[in-house]
């Protein structure tokens, strides 16, 4: 059996896009909006999320020890606490340590110290939690645990900071997820509009195919590498305009909008997934509306 | 080379074909005839996989065409050729890309396309024609182009529906004469007509139907069908 390559159909689908250029240049703006409309969403959410890990490295809590632990009951609580789950890291800071820090801190206010005499910050365990543990009172938990520890005096973190990181991490993944499915069927639909009015419009043409001989892969693969096609030229559009967006923001207006993990544009590999995707949505809408009008 | 036994087809059960038994043979030149309704397109749809039959065996070239799936089909029509009576010519494209789109539908060698198509059209004697768009050309030139876009991946056999039942009575001739060169050629040709006079002075085989019958055969009768069986011109639609 004789057949054609991809090229044939790539100049089939060109063909067919330039036959229906209104309804398909349509298609493409509508189709270019609704993947700025995700671009944009994932660039906050990328940028959204790095803050939010750089925030998460930043979780931390301090465990405060009791005046007078010996050196065996301290590294014993270093290997319970270790071994707590949540707790990435854990690191002594002694009360010399402590007080050191906190004078520099409050820098120009040196003299307050000087009739302290004797050092009343006691030596602390400063653990690193897990981002995951953010929030639903996962941080409180693990707290209430290890101020049952032996040689604890006190926990403390900061309780709503972590709740609150915990929420903002939940809105940005899920909200990103729906606005992504949303917009995913948004594209089918589209693009299963266009290819369907392609199809109408050429109708004529597809019986008389069928009348002749041709496979059914024959008559439906250009509408297919329309759609794709299409899709993928939205897509492109897209990135490239938000592209442009982006690098042309001032200097002053990227310092505001960078957060703790900086302001990035999307990495090489979300844009190639986002077109990529983008494609693959419009071969799905191009196969429902083509299948419906073949059977 | 074709074979029906017992076919019967009805549509919402009302009969279309009845009982319809007759075989067509390599090379032969057969006419189907009747008066409209009498089911001839409905025959010829079922011969191209257009329409199921209700009941019965139908054997194109040794194939059951009950037991071929959608997918064998398109391979079935590329061993036949149909000429319509409205032409079915797609009015945008060129004769050319008209004949053209026949063999790029076969998956023809882009190099051969051209020279194919070109020898299809000098056949029909539309070879000079062959950059304008069908809106542009006759009725008859059309059906020439027709014939041409039908013959040129070389079918074993040619249906056509009433192919001069659009054109004048001297382009319906030129039509007819194609077709019987064709077949002389070796091409198996089965054409519906209401045209008793062409069919008369042809003096081929004719198949004569009426409410879905077959109501008699010249190849079995050696005989003339009834006046009632066959429509003389301007009596039918």
């Amino acid at each position: 059996m004789r057949g054609y390559g991809p090229i044939f159909y790539l100049l089939e689908a060109y063909r067919g896009l330039r036959s229906n250029s209104l309804v398909n240049a349509l298609a493409l703006g509508t189709i270019c909006m609704a993947m700025l409309i995700v671009g944009f969403s994932l660039l906050v959410f990328l940028n959204l999320t790095t803050a939010v890990r750089a925030m998460g490295d930043r979780l931390e809590m301090s465990v405060f020890l009791k005046d007078g632990l010996s050196p065996s009951d301290r590294d014993l609580l270093l290997t319970r606490l270790k071994s707590e789950s949540g707790v990435r890291k854990a690191a002594l800071v002694t009360k010399d340590q402590a007080l050191t820090q906190l004078i520099r801190d409050m820098k120009g206010q040196e003299k307050l110290f000087q009739s302290l005499g004797e050092n009343p910050l006691p030596d602390s365990y400063e653990l690193t939690i897990d981002p995951a543990y953010a929030g639903d009172g996962k941080m409180e938990g693990i707290a209430k645990r290890i101020a049952g520890f032996f040689g604890v005096e006190d926990v403390s973190y900061g309780k709503q900071g972590a709740e609150m990181l915990g929420k903002l991490l939940r809105l940005v993944t899920y909200g990103g997820m729906f606005l992504a499915v949303l917009l995913g069927v948004s594209v089918v639909f589209i693009i299963s509009n266009s290819v369907r009015l392609a199809l109408y419009s050429r109708g004529q043409e597809i019986e008389l195919m069928q009348w002749i001989g041709a496979t059914r892969w024959f008559v439906t693969a250009p509408f297919l590498v329309e759609g794709i096609l299409i899709t993928t030229l939205g897509a492109s559009l897209a990135v490239g305009i938000l592209a442009g967006l982006f690098h042309a923001l001032p200097g002053d207006a990227m310092l505001f909008l960078s957060g703790p993990g900086g302001f990035q544009f999307l990495p090489t590999g979300v844009i190639v997934l986002m077109i990529g995707g983008c494609g693959l949505l419009g071969l799905a809408g191009g196969l429902v509306s083509v299948n419906k009008f073949l059977d | 080379m074709i074979h029906l036994y017992r076919v019967n087809k009805s549509y919402e059960g009302i009969p279309a074909l009845r009982e319809i038994t007759f075989s067509v043979d390599k090379g032969e030149f057969v006419f189907l005839t009747g008066p409209s309704g009498a089911g001839k397109t409905t025959l010829l749809k079922i011969l191209f996989c257009a329409e199921r039959a209700d009941e019965g065996q139908i054997i194109i070239q040794g194939m059951n065409t009950f037991r071929l799936g959608p997918s064998s089909i398109p391979y079935l029509r590329r061993n036949m050729g149909f000429v319509f009576q409205d032409y079915k010519l797609l009015p945008h494209k060129t004769v050319f890309e008209n004949i053209a789109l026949a063999l790029k539908v076969v998956g023809t060698p882009y190099g051969e396309i051209e020279r194919r198509a070109l020898t299809a059209l000098k056949k029909v004697g539309m070879l000079n024609k062959e950059h304008l768009t069908p809106p542009k050309l006759s009725g008859g030139e059309q059906q020439r182009v027709a014939v041409a876009r039908s013959l040129v991946n070389e079918p074993q056999f040619l249906l056509a529906d009433e192919p001069t039942g659009n054109l004048d009575p001297a382009s319906g001739q030129e039509i007819f004469k194609l077709f019987k060169e064709i077949n002389m050629k070796g091409t198996t040709v089965l054409i519906a007509t209401h045209d008793w006079e062409t069919v008369r002075t042809m003096q081929r085989r004719i198949v004569a139907m009426e409410r879905g019958r077959i109501v008699s055969d010249s190849r079995d009768s050696q005989k003339k069908p009834s006046p009632a069986a066959a429509v003389r011109p301007g009596t039918a639609s």
